[in-house]
């Protein structure tokens, strides 16, 4: 899952990226709104994770022109304002942001509405992902299969995530590249594949079968059924 | 309690009313009038016409026939006519001072509560404005009368009030926006290097660090949100001070930072002015100025401070040549955190209030302060204070 980080204050932006990349998110960082919209225009988020409150561009602009692009599905839109009054928070809702919290934050709380925001578009209302014989809990973090817990990297934590929110469908090296590495990635390595690998081993090793197929010549698919 | 007060207290609570006191003064006032226009009327009558009482008649005449009548001369006639005719006089005047003594009671009643009706309806909005409720006015309608007058300038204060409190409203929400963000810098760091179990001494060397810099960002705008609530208390003591002394002592500690930045700072600090005021306020002035100058200059410019005093006005002049301000933003760079380029204002530690607490310093000394800007030029702020005794030492550069 690739999230955006929108904060001009640098030392908090920095940190609640860091945060959520211990997660396992794929996480960019911008500083101001102009450089959101460039970020948001070249990269396809999952998620942001804006301050109202910017320098240039504003937060509530951001959204707006964020959800105005109606080429892709627009990213959910966690809202971090340091205003607690009501008219400021009714105004982001309105243009569009689906959640917010206020500054101060705990950042267990942050986790937690980034995992609601993030699961809504899986339609689940649960921490918990099941797909065949795979569990995954995004909120402890821990994945199983059959029963048998998977010793699973975050990026790889992370990919098994992104296959289990879009089981079923074929997922291109380009796509898991844009929603499950961040920006500094690069894209002619063969890190995609190298990860898929390793998490295929790691899945052969708990159960019975291999659930990520390969599909020549376009990418790799989770199945759905055993 | 003396026999006055308690014959006061006695009285009905209408008795104690405007409106009542009014009816009977007016009614006193109309009563007496009239009695005395009447007793003159009465005194210059009985003055001018002789009266006697029919008693007075003398002598009878009996005709031959018939009975005896009395007999009076034509002026005794005349005399006792007058004496009923003064006799009715009196009595129709005091009907008539007894019917106008009821009817000014009942029209003063009538006129005093038309007169009084818009200081009730003042009275009661006013009961009902409460300190949360300060957006109703009274509105009294009607001519431009003393009344009106006085609900108009009720209204001008509520709207004084009502400007004062939002002002108070929005400072205080914006001065906890200021604080929530580097409260939300610590907490998320803090969060954040806590949960790593596996965090490096640098990664929480590098937490701490951020953590001190939002500390330090706190303490200086608490320092700040401070100096703006001391200065709005009823002015403080103020002394004699040597202004050039106080703004040379303030200069003192930009020498170096400008230095540093390549700045030139020139001073040309005149002798011998003497302002009343608070010297640590005053030195305050100087220094938010220079920081914000030293902060903006490009390396390689200029910083002119300069004081002097022109007839009963000392002044002091901090000169840059920085990036200028746009006509549109004068406006408001005196305003509460307000901030030009906030990203870059924030990295380097300004508050947003520096300018704000200047304003409000200059302005509790009796004194104002002026911006001359233009872009790409520089910016000049000067502070004009009125002067408490100016020596005759000419300024020096």
């Amino acid at each position: 899952m690739r999230v955006l980080v929108v904060e001009d204050e640098a030392d908090l932006a920095d940190a609640v990226a860091r945060g959520l990349r211990r997660e396992g998110y794929a996480v960019d960082v911008a500083y101001d709104g102009d450089e959101a919209l460039d970020k948001a225009a070249v990269n396809t988020y999952d998620l942001v994770c804006l301050d109202l409150n910017l320098p240039g561009i504003d937060g509530i602009e951001v959204v707006r022109r964020i959800r105005a692009d109606g080429e892709r599905q627009p990213p959910r839109v966690l809202m971090l304002t340091a205003r607690d009054r009501t008219v400021d928070r009714v105004v982001g809702l309105d243009e569009g942001a689906d959640d917010y919290l206020v500054k101060p934050f705990d950042f267990d709380e942050l986790k937690a509405r980034v995992r609601a925001l993030l699961r809504r578009d899986a339609g689940r209302s649960g921490a918990l992902l099941e797909v065949g014989d795979i569990e995954l809990d995004t909120a402890r973090h821990e994945a199983q299969r059959g029963g048998r817990p998977l010793a699973l990297t975050p990026k790889e934590f992370s990919l098994l995530h992104y296959f289990m929110s879009r089981a079923g469908q074929v997922l291109s090296q380009e796509d898991l590249l844009e929603h499950v590495w961040d920006e500094n990635a690069d894209p002619f390595t063969n890190t995609v594949r190298v990860t898929v690998m390793t998490l295929r081993r790691k899945l052969a090793e708990a159960g019975e079968g291999q659930p990520v197929e390969t599909v020549v010549g376009r990418g790799y698919r989770l199945r759905e059924g055993p | 309690m003396n026999p006055p007060e308690r014959l006061l207290d006695r009285l009905p609570e209408w008795t104690r009313s405007i409106r009542f006191r009014y009816t009977l003064l007016y009614s006193a006032v109309l009563f007496g009038l009239a009695a005395v226009v009447l007793a003159a009327i009465y005194l210059v009558l009985l003055m001018s016409l002789r009266a006697t009482p029919v008693s007075a008649a003398r002598g009878t005449y009996c005709p031959r026939f018939g009975d005896c009548i009395t007999v009076i001369t034509f002026r005794e006639a005349e005399r006792l006519i007058n004496a009923q005719i003064l006799n009715k006089l009196r009595f129709y005047s005091l009907g008539a001072l007894g019917v106008l003594f009821v009817s000014s009671l009942g029209v003063g009643w009538v006129i005093a509560g038309r007169v009084l009706a818009p200081i009730g309806r003042i009275t009661s909005v006013a009961r009902e404005i409460q300190a949360t409720d300060l957006s109703r006015r009274i509105e009294l309608p009607g001519p431009e009368d003393e009344l009106k007058q006085l609900a108009d300038t009720f209204d001008a204060m509520l709207a004084r009030l009502d400007a004062a409190f939002a002002a108070q409203r929005q400072f205080v929400a914006d001065a906890s926006h200021e604080l929530r963000n580097p409260l939300a810098i610590i907490r998320t760091n803090v969060d954040v290097a806590l949960a790593d179990p596996d965090a490096s001494p640098d990664d929480l060397r590098q937490a701490i660090a951020v953590v001190k810099r939002a500390g330090d960002r706190m303490t200086l705008l608490v320092d700040d949100l401070l100096a703006l609530a001391r200065r709005q208390q009823p002015t403080p003591e103020h002394e004699p001070v040597d202004l050039g002394a106080a703004v040379a002592e303030a200069s003192e500690d930009f020498v170096v930072p400008a230095e540093a930045r390549g700045i030139v700072l020139d001073r040309a600090i005149a002798e011998g002015v003497v302002v009343s005021g608070d010297r640590e306020a005053l030195k305050r002035v100087v220094a938010n100025l220079l920081h914000n100058a030293v902060r903006l200059a490009p390396p390689g410019s200029r910083i002119r401070l300069a004081t002097g005093s022109e007839r009963d006005r000392a002044w002091i002049a901090v000169a840059d040549e920085g990036p200028g301000i746009s006509p549109e933003d004068q406006a408001h760079v005196f305003d509460r955190f307000w901030r030009a380029d906030k990203a870059r204002s924030r990295a380097d530690g300004g508050t947003g209030l520096g300018l704000a607490i200047v304003r409000q310093i200059v302005e509790s000394h009796g004194g104002e302060v002026r911006l001359h800007s233009k872009v790409g030029v520089g910016s000049s702020f000067v502070v004009w204070l009125p002067v408490a005794r100016a020596a005759a030492e000419p300024a020096k550069r």
